[in-house]
């Protein structure tokens, strides 16, 4: 991209970006000074944020102590079925919502987002009622479905608003040269729409890795727990092992940060007018 | 030869075992300290090891969870774990719900699966006894309050014991209560506690003479007790100084700790960690004495223990019986008191040598000895409901404690009514009620039936060869897998829901509800803090979303252009969208503490006076937008930056040939051709935020002050589902479900998005 950006511009962005970063990672930043600290303390009246007696013993029982690696293996695989399930299904129905006209289309539409709409008091009782009766307790099979759905309506909304900006004349072309939908689809318009992909993909990452609720409802197994359960059993009624918490909530955040740093290169343009008129 | 001698062995030995070894499954669920899990984990393996034939699958859950989580698993699926351990009053909660089609409790009666003898080795506080039964068995006592101090301070400032009465604690406190540098802020305070959580006021309510439950069960919370000791509250916070202006649990805890605090009021799970503390002297004593009614400050003693589903039977039952049996024995209970300074509940224990001598608990045993017993009756839930806001009125000088004590007796009794609401409803009507919602549900059915059969099917399948019914199926397969999963998922839950909303379900009734008609949706609707609630909502939906998306977009946008270093910032910016948000959240709440917080000291820094946050109704409902803003602009932000890469440069190109300025360029180039994409991640934005449950009730701590900051959700969390009240929680569900449809809808529309859908 041709860049007019003048100094002074570029000044006044980095002050306001900078700004927003240290906003950004200052809480972030206490969370870490949390789990350098020994003993288990949340709060502290000192803002200095790599305490004196810092110990890297809160991660280190992490993995000695507690099936730490195992609850990642656990997380890992719901997660990353769930993440393919998502940008598969987001992605083919997606188009179809943007392309097509077919019955239902509309409702379907509407549909998604009204089971968004739901509010958390009305789903989690009947859900687990639901889940048991299926007798999908203490399987991952029924958080994976769970999640999927969950992840799915905003991805396929986002999916066919991107769509939407791709021109129509794209698979006419194509189509004229004798291609069949599915090919257009796959080849032309799919490679085109790569960063909403990597937003469907991050999005439903995301819905899977952190959810606790309905994980601690299904799982009885401390074996098959997740991260974010895992997370929780240090908690207790009153006192809770706030380094353990926030060292293990750290090392949660490293795969989404390793997945966002590495997803980051397909969020760039793939569409030109050029491209249409090609 | 040999061979054959070993194979015989084999043969005699190992094959019974196989015979006979089908293992028993145990699952026990529990809420242990997490301290205290590895304490019980090698008991458990001790007991496999001795019955090779059982595994115990134990699980810790919260004690709110491990309630609400085997309620669900026990009445409403039939299912659960065997065995459930926690503290005496779940057994109220426990024993008024019903088994499916019958009128068992969830948990079962124990009195006949034990002898006598057994029963008789207990304390009689751990037998928990409950209209008649016996539903738990404690394993230890206590779960009280006493007054801790820091044997080092009081001696700093030449005091050599701790107080005896409220006006010595007073006058101890003033002396302890120091500004060491002489900034003006208080370095170390005489004392801390929870104080804003009325399990800690009980002990004063108590110490005044007061008594929550009248003879008859009936809430007795309007008394000269109360308002007395809600005055006490008063003068320590605002007319003594020598508690901080703002304190929960976590403040209190860590302030006495690290040695800035003289004395708390903590439980006996808290006392372990203050004896190994190098900052503490670690001495025990009991709440003071109250002059003035001639008592001790009474804390509420209560025991925890173990209850049997009541769904087991046979071999099951007797091997649950064995590890209950194992986990009440001496030996079991010697390993925690001893490591966790719990006091045993078999007699044998507490006349034994290594308990008689050991300090802790003897003063500990002590402070039981003036303790009052917790109240395990269902209506407990309520009172803790009515008592929390009129202390938190009390504290932040919005009542006076005249006031305070009749609110709290109104609140309670209002609360304890919506409990048993319904109940009595008469048959007949309920049979008519029943069959026209019966006709209307087959009739709805039937319709929806019609419709997709009708409007989809037959539209599919006719002129098979045209392209249009081409093109429709093939975008059908494309959109069904993901329609069908969305479906299967939703469908359920949503009838459910409605169904229950027209029922009078509370915990009295969870497998025999009856149809009740629109009364839930009435009560609603009739009740006046809906409506505050709700606008409430609105203003917290508009803020948020309102920023998420101003921030996020021009982040997108200044980020979206060669920059050297854009690919960190980027990670650096999603951070707080990538990091659990509990953790984070519960780090703006320290953040916004009055007097230790990050925010505070920043604003005094730029010469700002400094503001308590969290114990005002406006700031701490500002706080939770702080919050949830910072929680949610990455989110919007990386929408942005996905949606900004649609848009081809040649027509900034283009615009700029025409001359526009940069923010023409925004206005007419950027912002129409980024609205595809933003206006569904603003619509769901909309939704995810008016339904955020989470957010607002950690930085509030459910609803601090005074049950003030709540949103729909939470309300409906803390007003309904804390008290069982099932039915009334559905409707409230639908209503704000409702409300959310009409909302977005309009918001759609107005945006027009609909044009191109």
């Amino acid at each position: 991209m041709r860049d007019h950006t003048k100094l002074y511009q570029y000044i006044l962005i980095y002050i306001i970006i900078i700004f927003f970063v240290v906003i950004s990672i200052y809480p972030v930043l206490r969370v870490l000074t949390i789990s350098l600290r020994q003993g288990d303390n949340l709060l502290n009246e000192s803002l200095e944020i790599i305490p004196k007696d810092s110990t890297f013993e809160n991660y280190t029982k992490l993995f000695t102590e507690k099936p730490f690696l195992i609850w990642a293996r656990n997380s890992m695989l719901i997660t990353l079925v769930v993440t393919i399930i998502g940008v598969v299904l987001a992605s083919t129905a997606g188009y179809a919502f943007s392309r097509y006209k077919f019955p239902g289309r509309k409702m379907g539409l509407l549909s998604l987002l009204v089971t968004q709409m739901f509010p958390p008091t009305m789903l989690l009782l009947p859900l687990f009622i639901m889940i048991s009766k299926l007798n999908l307790v203490n399987s991952f099979l029924g958080l994976v479905i769970m999640y999927s759905a969950s992840a799915l309506p905003f991805c396929i909304w986002l999916m066919k608003g991107y769509y939407d900006t791709i021109p129509f004349s794209l698979e006419e072309s194509a189509m004229i040269d004798g291609a069949t939908k599915m090919f257009t689809f796959w080849k032309i318009i799919l490679p085109l729409a790569a960063p909403a992909l990597v937003i469907t993909a991050l999005f439903t990452f995301m819905t899977a890795w952190n959810e606790y609720i309905v994980a601690a409802q299904v799982l009885w197994y401390e074996d098959m727990f997740t991260l974010p359960l895992g997370l929780k059993s240090f908690q207790g009624n009153m006192t809770t092992e706030w380094g353990m918490y926030a060292a293990s909530a750290l090392l949660i955040t490293v795969p989404v940060v390793i997945l966002f740093i590495s997803l980051s290169k397909w969020l760039v343009s793939g569409l030109t007018l050029g491209s249409v008129k090609g | 030869m040999r061979f054959s001698k070993l194979s015989l062995l084999y043969l005699i030995f190992i094959i019974p075992i196989f015979l006979f070894s089908e293992t028993i499954r145990i699952h026990l669920w529990h809420q242990m300290e997490p301290q205290k899990e590895p304490s019980l984990k090698t008991l458990i393996s001790e007991f496999e090891r001795e019955n090779p034939n059982i595994e115990i699958i134990a699980l810790h859950k919260g004690t709110e969870e491990l309630r609400t989580g085997y309620q669900a698993a026990a009445a409403f699926t039939g299912g659960g774990p065997e065995l459930v351990y926690g503290p005496m009053d779940q057994v109220g909660p426990f024993e008024v719900m019903k088994l499916k089609k019958s009128d068992k409790s969830i948990i079962m009666p124990l009195e006949d699966l034990f002898d006598e003898d057994f029963f008789a080795r207990f304390s009689d506080l751990a037998l928990v006894k409950y209209k008649g039964h016996i539903y738990q068995i404690a394993d230890r006592l206590g779960n009280h309050l006493s007054l801790v101090y820091n044997k080092k301070l009081f001696a700093e400032v030449g005091l050599d014991s701790p107080p005896q009465t409220i006006e010595e604690m007073i006058e101890f406190g003033k002396k302890l209560t120091i500004d060491k540098d002489g900034d003006g802020k208080i370095d170390q305070y005489g004392l801390v506690w929870n104080y804003s959580e009325p399990f800690w006021f009980i002990p004063f309510f108590g110490g005044f003479g007061g008594e929550v439950f009248d003879r008859n069960n009936k809430p007795n919370l309007n008394t000269e007790a109360a308002i007395k000791a809600f005055q006490l509250m008063d003068d320590l916070k605002n007319k003594y100084k020598i508690i901080p202006q703002e304190c929960d649990y976590d403040i209190a805890d860590n302030k006495f700790n690290q040695g800035r605090a003289a004395m708390i009021i903590n439980g006996d799970w808290s006392w372990g960690k203050y004896l190994k503390s190098p900052k503490v002297d670690f001495g025990l004593t009991r709440i003071p004495f109250v002059n003035e009614t001639g008592l001790w400050s009474s804390p509420y003693v209560s025991a925890t223990g173990y209850s049997i589903n009541s769904t087991v039977s046979g071999t099951k039952l007797d091997a649950t019986k064995k590890l209950l049996k194992f986990l009440l024995s001496e030996h079991a209970q010697r390993t925690f008191s001893k490591e966790h300074k719990s006091i045993p509940s078999l007699k044998s224990l507490q006349s034994d040598p290594s308990f008689m001598n050991d300090p802790v608990l003897q003063e500990s045993s002590k402070q039981i000895e003036v303790g009052t017993l917790m109240p395990i009756i269902p209506e407990m839930r309520a009172i803790w409901d009515a008592m929390r806001p009129a202390l938190q009125n009390v504290l932040g000088g919005q009542m006076t404690p005249i006031e305070a004590a009749e609110y709290q007796q109104k609140l309670a009794d209002e609360k304890i009514n919506s409990m048993y609401e319904g109940s009595e409803s008469s048959p007949e009507k309920n049979t008519l009620m029943n069959t026209i919602f019966i006709v209307l549900g087959i009739a709805l059915g039937l319709f929806l039936t019609y419709v997709f059969i009708y409007k989809f099917i037959l539209i599919l399948l006719k002129n098979p060869k045209s392209q249009e019914t081409r093109n429709s199926r093939f975008a059908v397969i494309l959109a069904a897998p993901a329609a069908i999963l969305m479906f299967g998922m939703v469908v359920y839950p949503f009838f459910y829901n409605i169904v229950i909303s027209f029922s009078n379900m509370n915990m009295t009734n969870v497998n025999s509800w009856q149809i009740v008609g629109f009364t839930q949706y009435i009560k609603v609707f009739s009740e006046q803090i809906f409506y505050s609630v709700f606008f409430k909502t609105l203003i917290w939906t508009v803020m948020n979303v309102f920023f998420h998306v101003s921030i996020g977009v021009m982040l997108a946008v200044l980020l979206n252009r060669k920059l050297p270093g854009k690919t960190i910032f980027r990670v650096l910016l999603i951070l707080p969208w990538a990091v659990p948000q509990y953790i984070t959240a519960l780090t703006w709440r320290g953040m916004f503490m009055s007097d230790t917080g990050a925010i505070n000291l920043m604003l005094s820094k730029i010469g700002m006076e400094s503001v308590n946050w969290l114990s005002e109704p406006t700031t701490a409902f500002i706080a939770c937008i702080i919050t949830n803003i910072w929680l949610g602009f990455p989110f919007m932000m990386m929408i942005a930056l996905g949606g900004l890469q649609s848009i081809p440069y040649e027509l900034y190109e283009a615009a700029e040939i025409d001359g526009a300025s940069s923010w023409k360029k925004f206005l007419n180039v950027t912002v129409p051709l980024l609205k595809p994409v933003m206006v569904p991640a603003i619509t769901l934005g909309i939704v995810w935020t008016f339904n955020n449950l989470n957010v607002m009730w950690l930085v509030t701590n459910g609803g601090q002050p005074a049950d003030k900051t709540h949103i729909l959700v939470s309300y409906v969390y803390r007003a309904a589902f804390n008290l069982y009240r099932y039915g009334y929680a559905a409707a409230f569900s639908m209503i704000i479900f409702v409300v959310l449809v009409i909302f977005s809808i309009t918001f759609m529309n107005k945006s027009q998005v609909a044009e191109k859908t």
